[in-house]
């Protein structure tokens, strides 16, 4: 499928590949409805953490904060106050991190209010910190209202793009015997006309 | 570190980390994540980069290039726009042509 997803991993990937002239490091997080229980605001700047623990620099300060709340408590979990702190701390040594987050539609109303507020206190702080966020049109409003500086760029698909996608489709067809060379130039032809006109 | 560790990081769909510590830091030469999973755990039950891997290897080439032309994107990619110009919203209905494309 043609997906905003495919979109997102596509800029991950080209964060990562670019060369750059800065050093940078790139977390990501997409967001799933099947998993929104789990998916609680601490948990996603958790994870978002965790992809730069992988930085000696950033392990240290973790790895404290983690044998103290071992001694309290026996393990006592974070509250995400704590997480921000710490994610701020990493962030702060690092020269340029890029948070990319997918599907905020899909996360529950409560937590895309409270995860927004945290990326924004994240933001005002670390300034160099870029991110990257996706949903449907309807977010728009909360994301504008958070950050009003913030570049929008609507996704759709463009008529090359879905030529790509039904190129690919067509070369990993199980059934290439039913296929004809005058069916797949209809294909080709009528498929992408229909979809740009959507 | 440069950004070719992340991309052995993330292009082979490593989550060990393994790549990432060798290239930049030898000091530090064991698995972070090996060496450490009660506080991995600790820090949060998800782990992102399995399904950015699952969805990097559906997507089609070439899909998507004009966003990476944008101006927005790049002066967004390269800090050009300044500091206030820290976040980039990408929005739409999730699958684009859904009712052709499965």
């Amino acid at each position: 499928m043609l997906t905003i997803r495919n979109i997102s991993s596509l800029v991950i990937d080209n964060l990562c590949d670019e060369p750059c002239e800065e050093d940078i490091a790139i977390t990501m997080f997409y967001y799933d409805f099947r998993d929104q229980q789990v998916q609680t605001p601490t948990n996603i700047i958790g994870a978002i953490l965790k992809q730069l623990v992988v930085r000696g620099e950033v392990l240290e300060h973790v790895r404290k904060a983690f044998q103290k709340a071992k001694r309290e408590v026996g393990g006592r979990g974070l509250r995400l106050p704590d997480m921000i702190q710490m994610l701020k701390q990493a962030l702060a040594k690092l020269p340029r991190v890029f948070i990319c987050i997918d599907a905020l539609d899909e996360c529950i109303p409560k937590h895309l209010l409270e995860l927004l507020g945290s990326l924004k206190d994240i933001l005002q702080e670390l300034p160099r910190t870029r991110i990257y966020l996706t949903g449907r049109p309807q977010v728009g409003g909360e994301i504008k209202r958070h950050f009003t500086n913030c570049v929008a760029i609507p996704i759709s698909p463009k008529t090359q793009d879905v030529r790509r996608y039904l190129e690919k489709k067509l070369e990993m067809d199980p059934q290439r015997v039913a296929m004809s060379d005058s069916l797949r130039r209809d294909i080709m032809r009528i498929i992408p006309e229909r979809i740009s006109e959507m | 570190m440069s950004c070719t560790s992340y991309r052995n990081w993330i292009g082979n769909g490593n989550v060990d980390c393994n790549n990432v510590i060798n290239s930049h830091n030898n000091s530090i030469t064991v698995n972070i994540a090996d060496e450490n999973p009660e506080l991995m755990r600790w820090l949060s039950p998800l782990d992102p980069r399995g399904r950015h891997q699952d969805v990097r290897t559906d997507r089609a080439d070439g899909v998507g290039n004009w966003l990476l032309k944008t101006k927005e994107f790049r002066e967004w990619r390269s800090n050009e726009g300044g500091e206030d110009k820290g976040v980039l919203f990408c929005y739409g209905n999730p699958g684009v042509g859904k009712t052709y494309l499965r």
